[in-house]
């Protein structure tokens, strides 16, 4: 059974059909072909696929298509203005907060929606909130850096 | 010795930075080409069964299906790094749980799936077998029938003499320990590509050892190495599992050819902890260990079972690295091994991050505390007595060069602050202490561990190098890009480096044993040499001066210091070189072999050009309630020769602590029968950022007189003794040593009450 949804990702509108049972992930990957977002686990546990929908973040593995008709998405496509970085994003290069990537759109996604709710969280408060994020490579010391030196700035 | 870099040793950003924040790097799951097929593969439901039959008819009938293979579709060759013994596709029977079976090709994963469940394979279940001493038994089930007692691999040396030695000691320590399989987990799993067109096989994959990747996938598929074309996505982290050790490709390829569609296969992330990555070679060791009054080493007798799991892989390194590379770190001479690689009906076990080094430090490293403790010494100090130092050589031949381990050691204790703590003892805290020799590459394959590059320098004075080692996310390209603007005095903005691509790079060995700053670096370097060299002759005419009194800097060319002077510019000389009759553009070419051996018949030679030393301390806290842990702080000291780009190798130790604690604390799947129960990230649980303890790292002045601007290998070193100090520091908190891993809470308060009961 399909379903016609409408879906605004990044400020554009899009309408598709989608099965009831197709996950947002993959509507954004393969139908949108927005491919920052990325799937590292499937079960809502790494935090690869971190979405903004409607300004919360959801696991858009777990998320059904369907579900999200009408809503507003923000995907790591979404940030930066006129070809600008964001700051987090020129954060995380001058910090060097990443290493292979994989997990950085959601790292970012994550610490954007902390940042718009709290503008200067602690150290704590970010390790807190990120550690549903889950990143091989750094030891998290460079994200964490990443994160506080847009806060403090 | 070190001298000011213009651009070495700069806290530069990396290489690839725009296109990782911005989400638009390709990894593998994001190539896509034009009618592109779904590949899926039926797994093994035993760890160990005969296939009595394979029925695919009904799967091939359903509708959208493009292709089923088994094993009657290949050429039935096995391959493996060291040992050919890895099927494709499992002939005649099953060894391990998740093993490859059958595979299918369908328009989308939907039908794919309901494809595979179409299959029907009749199984005669066997006999497994998972505890590696247990398949040493001779009435044990045989994973594979020619080897006898299941034996893939035995060393057995010894050096000096050790029963005289052990006769001589003051104190000797006896223990047995138990290290674990260990996942890399890298949030990527692994994944290829293939199309196959006009004879060509061309495979993208997330692999950090393209043209071993192509050497195996050529021989598994009957191709000629030159017929097989291996690109490199951006890969999402490889730590040793993306080393083309498993079957992803091999069944993606074949896939490929039998359809003649481009066909993609994604491990699913159950995939990639049944039948993926191959992870870490769980060990038993025991170890016995003499020392002198004074706590210096007088001999080591080792006895090491490591389970291989079903196929070799390479474990069969990992197993000579774990017998005898420890032997660098400290001055050994009177040492004996016995170490065995054991097949067991499990997932095979392989390359991840140490080599080796993890397994058997947790034992080696705990052994040496012991004897301190047992004599009544400073753990650190008997490290510093006993620590290698420039000029020894191994029982085992290893030559070491540049170290500066006694450094690394007196750095960690004064960054821990271990003099103070130790004598202000806080109950329930405790201190640990431990060391790593690693190398910087390690010659096996082929007597050849050498690295090349090509660099051009195009008419606009723009630097490309050509290299096919490959970035996976350790930094490498950042690294060689530095070297490359260092050697030709060129702005780093100026140079790029290629995607590695095995039809257009030289060959390259690839990714491991923390090989490439070290081998890739001087290779780079002696190309931007070549480069160089062309560019300084074509200068030396429009100057009128001798080439070799020509310097450049900042991408000008002038006379060695008279920066005033007259100058050309590197966009100059190369426009001026290709734009004239008989010209040509500047291209350098750049080789590196290092100066080591291959082990010879009795397992003697220097396996590396250089080793690379690190020192860590922990404090922890041990709750004697719940026997919880926590680590109050970590420090890592290394010593990698001159450190090319700070930021990314303070990374480098970074996560390799993250990996560590989470290998010494927390990380493993529950096993039945053979099989993890939940293989997922909810119950292999990886640290996360609020797991993280406060760090220090640091690295201490050192230069590598072979090493590119003196620098050496890195990834590795802060990975290999993580549980061993944090199981020394448990010990000297609350009194317990801990001998198998993970260190869980339960197994703290096990120890505890045991103690208790006896006092
Ligand atoms: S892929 Fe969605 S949380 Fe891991
Ligand atoms: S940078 Fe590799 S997983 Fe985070």
């Amino acid at each position: 059974m399909k379903r016609l949804i409408t879906l605004t990702v990044n400020d554009q509108e899009y309408q598709l059909e989608v099965p009831a049972y197709r996950l947002l992930v993959d509507v954004l990957r393969e139908d949108l072909e927005l491919t920052g977002t990325k799937e590292g686990c499937g079960i809502g546990v790494c935090g690869a696929c971190t979405v903004l929908l409607d300004g919360k973040l959801v696991s858009s593995c777990l998320t059904l298509a369907a579900k999200a008709d009408g809503s507003r998405i923000t995907t790591i496509e979404g940030l930066g203005k006129n070809g600008a970085l964001h700051p987090l994003q020129r954060s995380f290069i001058e910090h060097g907060g990443f290493q292979c990537g994989f997990c950085t759109p959601g790292q970012i996604i994550t610490a954007k929606a902390l940042l718009d709710i709290n503008h200067n969280p602690t150290e704590e408060e970010v390790k807190e909130w990120m550690s549903g994020n889950l990143c091989r490579c750094t030891g998290y010391y460079k994200i964490l850096e990443s994160i506080l030196a847009v806060a403090r700035a | 010795m070190a001298t000011e870099f213009a651009v070495v040793g700069k806290r530069l950003p990396r290489f690839e930075g725009n296109e990782k924040v911005t989400g638009e790097a390709r990894y593998i799951a994001d190539i896509t080409l034009p009618g592109v097929i779904q590949g899926k593969i039926l797994r093994s439901p035993y760890p160990h069964a005969r296939i009595l039959n394979i029925d695919t008819s009904r799967a091939r009938r359903l509708p959208g299906v493009r292709g089923v293979v088994t094993a009657q579709d290949t050429l039935k060759r096995r391959w493996g790094a060291f040992q050919q013994d890895q099927p494709v596709l499992a002939i005649d029977k099953v060894r391990y749980v998740g093993e490859e079976v059958a595979a299918v090709a369908a328009v989308d994963e939907e039908t794919a799936l309901e494809a595979l469940s179409l299959i029907d394979v009749e199984y005669e279940e066997l006999p497994p077998v998972f505890d590696p001493e247990a398949a040493m038994e001779p009435d044990a089930p045989l994973v594979h029938e020619d080897k006898e007692r299941n034996i893939a691999m035995r060393i057995n040396v010894e050096r000096g003499d050790v029963a005289q030695a052990f006769a001589h000691a003051h104190c000797v320590v006896e223990e047995a320990f138990q290290s674990t399989l260990h996942w890399h987990a890298a949030i990527e799993t692994i994944g290829s590509v293939a199309h196959f067109s006009g004879g060509k096989l061309t495979l993208w994959m997330n692999t950090q050892t393209l043209f071993m990747a192509r050497h195996r996938v050529a021989w598994a598929m009957g191709l000629r190495e030159g017929d097989v074309r291996i690109i490199q996505s951006a890969v999402g982290g490889g730590f040793g599992g993306k080393s083309c050790d498993d079957n992803n490709a091999m069944v993606c390829a074949l896939l490929a050819m039998k359809t003649g569609r481009p066909v993609r296969i994604i491990n699913e992330r159950e995939e990639e902890f049944l039948a993926g990555s191959r992870p870490r070679v769980p060990m038993k060791v025991y170890i016995k260990m003499g020392f002198r009054r004074d706590g210096l080493i007088l001999a080591k007798e080792l006895r090491i079972i490591a389970d291989n799991g079903a196929y070799t892989g390479k474990a069969a390194g990992i197993l000579s690295v774990a017998a005898l590379r420890h032997d660098t770190c400290y001055k050994f001479e009177n040492v004996k091994t016995d170490a065995y690689l054991v097949y067991t009906n499990k997932i095979p076990t392989g390359a991840f991050r140490g080599f080796g080094n993890p397994s058997i430090e947790f034992a080696l490293e705990q052994a040496l505390d012991m004897g301190a403790e047992k004599l009544g010494l400073d753990p650190v100090a008997v490290a510093r007595l006993n620590a290698a130092e420039p000029g020894y050589v191994s029982p085992h031949g290893n030559r070491v060069g540049s170290c500066e381990l006694k450094k690394c050691i007196d750095e960690a204790a004064r960054l821990i602050g271990w003099e103070e703590k130790q004598k202000h003892k806080v109950l329930g805290r405790g201190l640990g202490v431990g060391c790593t020799a690693h190398v910087s590459g390690k010659r096996h394959f082929g007597d050849y561990d050498g690295g090349s590059a090509l660099i051009k320098v195009n008419e606009d004075g723009k630097v490309y190098i050509w290299s096919g080692e490959g970035e996976i996310g350790q930094g490498t390209n950042t690294v060689l890009c530095q070297i490359a603007a260092e050697e030709l005095g060129v702005p780093i903005e100026d140079v790029e480096i290629s995607t590695a691509d095995t039809d257009l790079t030289p060959y390259c060995h690839g990714a491991y044993a923390s090989r490439l700053t070290y081998i890739a670096g001087n290779a780079v370097k002696a190309a931007a040499a070549e480069a160089k060299r062309q560019l300084l002759e074509v200068a030396g005419e429009s100057l009128e001066a001798n080439p070799q009194d020509l310097e450049i800097q900042g991408g000008r060319i002038y006379v060695q210091g008279a920066p005033e002077g007259r100058s050309t510019t590197v966009a100059e000389a190369a426009y001026s070189r290709l734009f004239r009759r008989g010209g040509a553009p500047i291209v350098g070419f750049g080789s590196f072999d290092p100066d080591s051996q291959l082990s010879d018949q009795n397992r003697y030679g220097n396996e590396s050009g250089a080793y690379n030393f690190a020192c860590q301390a922990a404090e922890v806290a041990v709750d004697t309630e719940t026997g919880q842990v926590k680590v109050l702080s970590y420090v890592s000291v290394a010593d990698c020769g001159t450190v090319v780009n700070p930021v990314g190798a303070e990374g480098q130790l970074e996560g390799s602590i993250a990996q560590g604690l989470g290998y010494a604390l927390a990380e493993g799947l529950t096993m039945e029968e053979g099989r993890p129960l939940n293989p997922n990230f909810h119950d292999y649980k990886i640290l996360t950022m609020a797991d993280m303890p406060p760090f220090q790292r640091d690295f201490v002045p050192s230069y590598e007189p072979t090493g590119p601007f003196g620098a050496k290998g890195l990834g590795e070193l802060g990975m290999d003794p993580v549980a061993a100090v944090i199981a020394n520091a448990i010990n000297d908190a609350v009194g317990v040593r801990i001998t198998t891993l993970p260190i869980t809470p339960e197994k703290v308060l096990k120890a505890l009450r045991e103690k208790g009961k006896t006092g």
